[in-house]
Parts: structure tokens; C-alpha cells; sequence
């Protein structure tokens, strides 16, 4: 039996999207922990960026933003809601990516140094980082995010998993009784 | 989706040992500190100038702590009051305001430590020494680093005389620059190291 070249390719384009997948749920988790267990230290970093003036929203976005992190990283390693992540991944990353990139160019227009030897500690979680590999990093982060919203990286998914055995389960049941629910 | 998270992501940090007391001012001298024109619009915090003298970190907290209505004293005056016969006696206090691994890797010896920002678990042991202190000294790395006004402004909130505080500027950068002993471990563990001028 031989398959096609495209069914291969599909094959070959899941299978790296799956790994796509995990890496993206590894990599939330992971900066999504590192500021969890130390929320004054992200408090402090978000306060650098001046962007909110009130004292409970700056709180609010310090304490439920690491955690958030953590929950789409679970959620994309467990396979669950897969799309919906991606979704989220991709709200959180573009704002991110602009705030960071923004704060690079003041950096560089203070300190009068080429653009990508700017190196400074972002709040992302990774510690101090130079600022053309954070892009570089954050937008392979959206072009993974944007892959799995266009329905790729769904093998090896918790939820199709159990999908697929409670479909398995059902169907005698559903023969045997005769269409009757 | 975004609201289950969001419900999750509250609901750790409630339920997390660190996690943030949403309606408390970590930052009693203000959410957002502005930055004088001298260092440029847009600055950011923790970058260092190539402006003016005038903008350098050291400058703008001085104008900070006028702002605050706090006063401050240089490395000279804190090495002065270190070695006072009065802080043997308790006349005079030392607080470091970085939270407890800095603490424990180095602190001025004999410093009290508060973290300003988990000031409940600090309160029984720091205020009996503020108050029987007639003057304060609150550091922290130096530089721009402004958890020492923090602490400051807390103790001050919770009725330490404004007189008494006093906000080394120079913090433990300077101290261990001018070569001067930190003590390790807890407060008067006896742990001293010294340090390279």
C-alpha cells in the first residue's frame, strides 16, 4: 500500500506541529513558573514599563498573568482547547512583543548603543536577555501560536484522545439498543 | 476559555504562599515615578544615562526623598553611625529592605531585616527596635533601587517618627565598594566577612 507525497507531508507537518505544540506549553510553564515564585520580582519589572497607574490593576496583572501562563502551558502540553490557547497565546504575545521592542528603543536612544546589543531583563521570565533574540524568540512563539490556530498540532490532544475512546465505547452501545438513546 | 483562566490564575495566587495582596501599594512612593526631563522622555528605570550629572540615580532619589518628605545620609554618614558607641546600644537601627536570600547572603552587620514588601512578617521583630531607636538608617542595593523608601514610608505609616528615618542612599553596593565588613546569615550570627575596598 503505498501513500501519496501530500498525506506524507500532512503526516510530517503534524508531527512537527506536535512538537510545536509541547515546546510552546513547555515554554509558558516554564516563564510562567520562574514569575509565579517570584511575583515581586515580576511586580517590580512590570512597573518599569509604566504602563498602568493604578496600584490594583498593576497588582492584579502580577499576580494572575504567571499563572495564566501556567495554565495555557498545561493546557497546551495536555492538549486541551487547543485553538482556544492559541488564541490567547497570541493576544498575550503581540502586546508583549510591541511593549518589549518599544522599551529596547528607549534603552537605545539612552545609552546610544547599536540596537542589538541591548541586553536587559524584559520581565519575561528568562532573566536578562538581548533584545534581538527575545524578538526573534517571541515571534517564532507567534508563528507557532498561529499555526496551531489553523487546526494543526492536534494529534496526541487529552481531549481527542478521550473523544476517540468514549466514540470507541459508545458505538456498540448505540447499535446494540437500536438507535434508542 | 480567557475566563476559566483568569479564574484559575486568581485563584493560584490566592492560594499561593507569595502570591500579591491585590489592593495593597507595594509602592507607597508611587506606582509610576516620573522622570525628570534632564534624563530624556521615555527612560526607562534602571538604564543608565548618558545625560546630564544631574540624572544620575543617585540625584533623582535625592529628589525623590524630598518628595517623600524623607531625609538621607552618604556613605560617610553611614559608616560614622555604624561605628557610634549608640548602635551597640540600640540608640541607633540599621534596616536592610532587600528581601531575606540578600539579606542572608550580606547585610550591614547587626541590620535588622524588613522586606517592605511582606511587612506583616517583619512587624514583630523590626518595630521593637525602631522604637526604641532614635535613628533610623533603611537601605537597600543603592542606586535606583527603592525598596529602602518603601520601607521607610511603611514603618512611617505604622507610626516610626518621620525625624528618626533616615535613607542610606549609597545601600550596600557603596558599603561593600568602601570596603567596609558585611555579616552573613541572620542578624548578629557574628558571620563577618570583609570586604575588598
Amino acid at each position: 500500500m503505498k501513500t501519496s507525497p501530500s498525506s506524507c507531508s500532512r503526516a510530517a507537518a503534524d508531527t512537527f506541529a506536535v512538537l510545536a505544540r509541547w515546546l510552546l506549553g513547555a515554554v509558558f510553564l516554564y516563564m510562567g513558573m520562574n514569575k509565579a515564585l517570584h511575583p515581586v520580582e515580576f511586580l517590580k519589572m512590570l512597573r518599569q514599563y509604566d504602563l498602568v497607574q493604578s496600584s490594583l490593576l498593576l497588582n492584579s496583572i502580577a499576580a494572575a498573568l504567571p499563572w495564566f501562563e501556567i495554565f495555557c502551558g498545561l493546557l497546551l502540553l495536555a492538549g486541551v482547547a487547543v485553538r482556544g490557547t492559541a488564541v490567547m497565546l497570541i493576544v498575550m504575545l503581540v502586546p508583549f512583543t510591541v511593549i518589549v521592542f518599544r522599551r529596547a528603543l528607549a534603552i537605545q536612544s539612552a545609552q546610544a548603543i547599536p540596537f542589538c546589543a541591548i541586553k536587559f531583563d524584559c520581565g519575561c521570565g528568562t532573566g536578562e536577555v538581548f533584545i534581538c533574540r527575545k524578538l526573534l524568540e517571541n515571534f517564532l512563539l507567534i508563528v507557532f501560536s498561529v499555526w496551531l490556530l489553523a487546526g494543526y498540532g492536534r494529534e496526541l490532544c487529552l481531549r481527542h484522545s478521550l473523544m476517540s475512546y468514549t466514540a470507541k465505547t459508545s458505538l456498540p452501545e448505540k447499535g446494540g439498543s437500536n438507535g434508542s438513546i | 476559555m480567557a475566563v476559566i483562566g483568569a479564574a484559575f490564575a486568581f485563584g493560584a495566587n490566592q492560594v499561593s504562599p507569595r502570591g500579591l495582596a491585590l489592593t495593597r501599594n507595594y509602592f507607597p512612593a508611587g506606582v509610576s515615578r516620573p522622570v525628570p526631563a534632564a534624563t530624556g522622555i521615555g527612560t526607562p528605570r534602571g538604564v543608565a544615562s548618558t545625560n546630564t550629572p544631574a540624572s544620575s540615580p543617585a540625584q533623582l532619589l535625592a529628589v525623590r526623598l524630598k518628595e517623600q518628605g524623607l531625609q538621607s545620609v552618604d556613605g560617610s554618614q553611614a559608616e560614622q553611625l555604624f561605628h557610634d558607641p549608640r548602635f551597640k546600644q540600640g540608640s541607633i537601627a540599621f534596616i536592610d529592605a532587600r528581601d531575606e536570600q540578600h539579606y542572608r547572603e550580606g547585610h550591614i552587620p547587626g541590620a535588622s531585616e524588613f522586606d517592605p514588601y511582606y511587612p506583616e512578617k517583619y512587624f514583630p521583630t523590626v518595630l521593637p527596635v525602631c522604637q526604641a531607636a532614635e535613628q533610623i538608617v533603611v537601605y537597600c542595593n543603592g542606586g535606583d533601587c527603592d525598596d529602602s523608601e518603601s520601607a521607610a514610608i511603611t514603618l512611617r505609616d505604622v507610626g516610626i517618627a518621620n525625624q528618626k528615618l533616615f535613607i542610606y542612599t549609597g545601600g550596600i553596593t557603596e558599603w561593600t565598594t568602601n570596603g567596609l565588613p558585611v555579616e552573613m546569615g541572620g542578624r548578629n550570627s557574628g558571620n563577618l566577612r570583609s570586604t575588598n575596598k
